[in-house]
């Protein structure tokens, strides 16, 4: 029993770090303007697909064809706002919730149509040889290179998206319009372009996720945002929606949560316990792991 | 005069445009599969099988002159959007029969409706044991025909061939939580228990979950010698790569839901020395598979996998049936029905199909092993 907790543990953080990079796309966009942009399950799936046409059709190397899918998705990001969301900035939040549901099911399907509803692999000729090896073994746990470079991808990034927000004058304006829209543009803020930064930001981690995931695993498909999606927004909540270290947080919680049920549980209540530890946190810290206790704008 | 002449005119040829679909006229029928959603993938596949079929018998002048148009309905291997098509096909009065589904669970669902208003449906992959018992109608008439073995057939069969030729002894068994996943693991287990074989562990999976590790970690931690993997080769392309990264390298088997190409594309390295279970081995078909595969090939792209295969014969049965019976939904149940001896029987390109009494079709099982990156046929089991 107990020889199994290591090489579960680390099954769990490796799917939980890439959880958190979804997830924070989530409470992202969720901190600003308070809508859950169920899409962007959808961004992360794009993302794997463009990577891998950037290196099939335009023969990108690997590195720059991450880059080039994390730009265009961010792209996606900002349109999808323009598009589905802004319109609706002023419509009750139920509408905004809809379009964002049928945006998510519109992308899914646009995929179907580009690449086809088959699996594809991952084109493994373009990836660095290294990343398949095994780079750690001890006690039954390998490492493969790759599971490193997912960790050190993710906290990169992590670092990044936090000088981002509370280093810079845009991270201070998204901080500010999280706080209060109305009060945030009269102090000159431009609100909108804030929005739509976000949206970008949040949009090419995500797409970063979707290559790492179809890299670790040789496989992507136009529904892979699905359940992936499902999973980050349970992080999201779980850590507190609006905070960004609580969905990086959240998103380790659940993705070890996930690994210990499967191995000493049983494998059928796998989500099942996922969603069982979010439910718990929720009933005892009803604002998530690390979230305030908002007093609601009245 | 002038004003009664243009009447007549107009009238003339109202009448050549309301007797135009006389000549033109066409015969539906439905083929009922998932075609987008998470199993889209599967769809496909049957999809260009019932497509080569239709496509084939048009050109030839379609059946007693009338072309047969396909009406594709999406259910997205769900069994409650299977009830919705199935209602929207047994309303629509000009389908005569249907092609699908695709999966046993989508089936089950459809077949209450089927046999309720009295419209017959050929599955070319749904195996659980369950449709047997429930495709008939009150009178005891059979509705739905399958061109595909059962799964407990398939399971005993594996369980054999697991002991006989493949000589394990400790089988870990890692299954999709569906019908299909667990009637084989069914079949299997029980076979295989009372054939001494020792089964060390049992995991299931979801599908749409692209991790398998926590699963396989435990599977790996029991030390089996054989692992039988019981669903659909999309995810256990998937199960295989990580098995072999977390360094579980045994013997691993499964059943004709891995007879596709895609499996050795997604895994790779990690399906070498898989062996696989089908209805379909198109070493052993004749001259008429031959230029099938071949046809198939040049037009798709990719090699034909049993579900193409069987849905190209499926879609031929339900075809001949419309030829000689005509275009009565009753009558296309009763010709089908009346398939049920070898002599009575249909030979399409994966071998001679006829039914008994319950609509199943006696199909033999073939085994092939993944080497080299290709499906080759492995040693049958006698």
């Amino acid at each position: 029993m107990l020889e199994q907790l290591l090489p579960q543990l680390v099954n769990g953080l490796t799917l939980g770090v890439i959880y958190a990079l979804i997830a924070v796309g989530y409470t992202m966009v969720y901190g600003v303007i308070e809508l859950i942009n169920f899409a962007h399950g959808e961004v992360y799936m794009f993302g794997a697909f463009l990577c891998v046409t950037f290196i099939t059709a335009v023969g990108m190397p690997f590195y720059l064809a991450i880059v080039a899918a994390m730009l265009c998705c961010a792209a996606i990001g900002m349109f999808l706002d323009l598009v589905a969301y802004k319109p609706l900035r002023k419509a009750p939040r139920l509408a905004a919730l809809i379009t964002a549901i049928g945006m998510s099911i519109f992308l899914q399907n646009l995929a179907m149509v580009i690449w086809g509803s088959r699996p594809l692999p991952f084109v493994q000729e373009a990836v660095p040889a290294y990343l398949n090896e095994t780079a750690l073994s001890f006690s039954g746990v390998y490492l493969t290179w790759l599971q490193l470079f997912i960790f050190g991808v993710t906290t990169t990034m992590m670092i990044g998206l936090m000088l981002i927000i509370t280093r810079t004058r845009i991270g201070t304006a998204m901080r500010a319009l999280a706080q209060n829209k109305t009060a945030a543009s009269l102090m000159g803020i431009n609100v909108n372009f804030v929005i739509a930064f976000t949206f970008a930001l949040g949009s090419a981690m995500g797409a970063v996720a979707g290559i790492l995931v179809s890299v670790y695993y040789n496989s992507l498909y136009p529904t892979m945002g699905y359940v992936a999606g499902v999973k980050a927004f349970a992080a999201a909540v779980l850590g507190g929606i609006g905070s960004v270290p609580g969905a990086m947080l959240g998103g380790i919680v659940l993705g070890v949560a996930e690994a210990l049920g499967a191995g000493y549980v049983s494998s059928l209540y796998r989500d099942g316990v996922a969603y069982a530890v979010m439910i718990a946190v929720i009933i005892f810290r009803p604002s998530g792991l690390l979230g305030k206790a908002v007093i609601d704008k009245a | 005069m002038k004003f009664g002449w243009s009447k007549a005119v107009l009238l003339a040829c109202v009448i050549a445009l309301m007797s135009a679909p006389a000549y033109a006229k066409t015969i539906k029928i439905a083929c009922a599969s998932p075609f987008s959603g998470p199993a889209a993938a599967y769809g496909d596949n049957v999809k260009a099988g019932v497509t080569m079929k239709v496509e084939e018998i048009n050109a030839a002048g379609g059946i007693g002159g009338a072309q047969v148009e396909v009406v594709w309905m999406d259910e997205l291997c769900d069994p409650k959007e299977a009830n919705t098509v199935a209602s929207k096909i047994a309303r629509d009065e000009e389908i005569v029969g249907i092609v699908g589904h695709l999966c046993s669970s989508a089936h089950l669902a459809a077949l209450p409706t089927y046999t309720r208003t009295g419209i017959a449906a050929i599955s070319p992959t749904a195996t659980n044991v369950a449709i047997s018992d429930q495709n008939k109608d009150r009178k005891g008439l059979v509705w739905s025909f399958r061109d595909v073995y059962r799964d407990d057939f398939q399971g005993k069969f594996l369980a054999r061939y697991a002991k006989e030729v493949l000589n394990v002894t400790k089988v870990a068994v890692f299954y999709e939580n569906n019908d299909y996943g667990i009637g084989l693991k069914d079949a299997f287990v029980g076979e295989a228990k009372a054939l001494g074989l020792s089964i060390v562990g049992e995991e299931a999976y979801v599908k749409g979950t692209p991790d398998f590790t926590p699963q396989l970690t435990k599977l790996k931690a029991a030390e089996p010698d054989g692992i039988f993997l019981s669903g659909y080769y999309n995810e256990g392309a998937l199960i295989a790569s990580q098995a072999k990264k977390i360094g579980l390298d045994v013997l691993k088997f499964g059943a004709d839901g891995f007879d596709n190409m895609d499996y050795i594309k997604l895994a790779g390295d990690a399906a070498e020395g898989t062996y696989i279970t089908t209805p379909f081995l198109a070493s052993e078909a004749g001259p008429e598979a031959q230029k099938f595969l071949a046809d198939f090939k040049a037009r798709y792209n990719r090699d034909v996998d049993y579900m193409s295969a069987n849905a190209y014969d499926a879609a031929g049965i339900l075809l001949l049936a419309i030829e000689k019976a005509g275009a009565d939904r009753a009558k296309i149940r009763e010709y089908m029905a009346g398939m049920n001896s070898p002599e009575k029987g249909y030979t399409g390109v994966s071998g001679l199909t006829y039914f008994d009494e319950h609509g199943d079709a006696q199909k033999p099982a073939f085994v092939k092993v993944v080497k080299n990156g290709e499906m080759l046929p492995a040693q049958q089991l006698k």
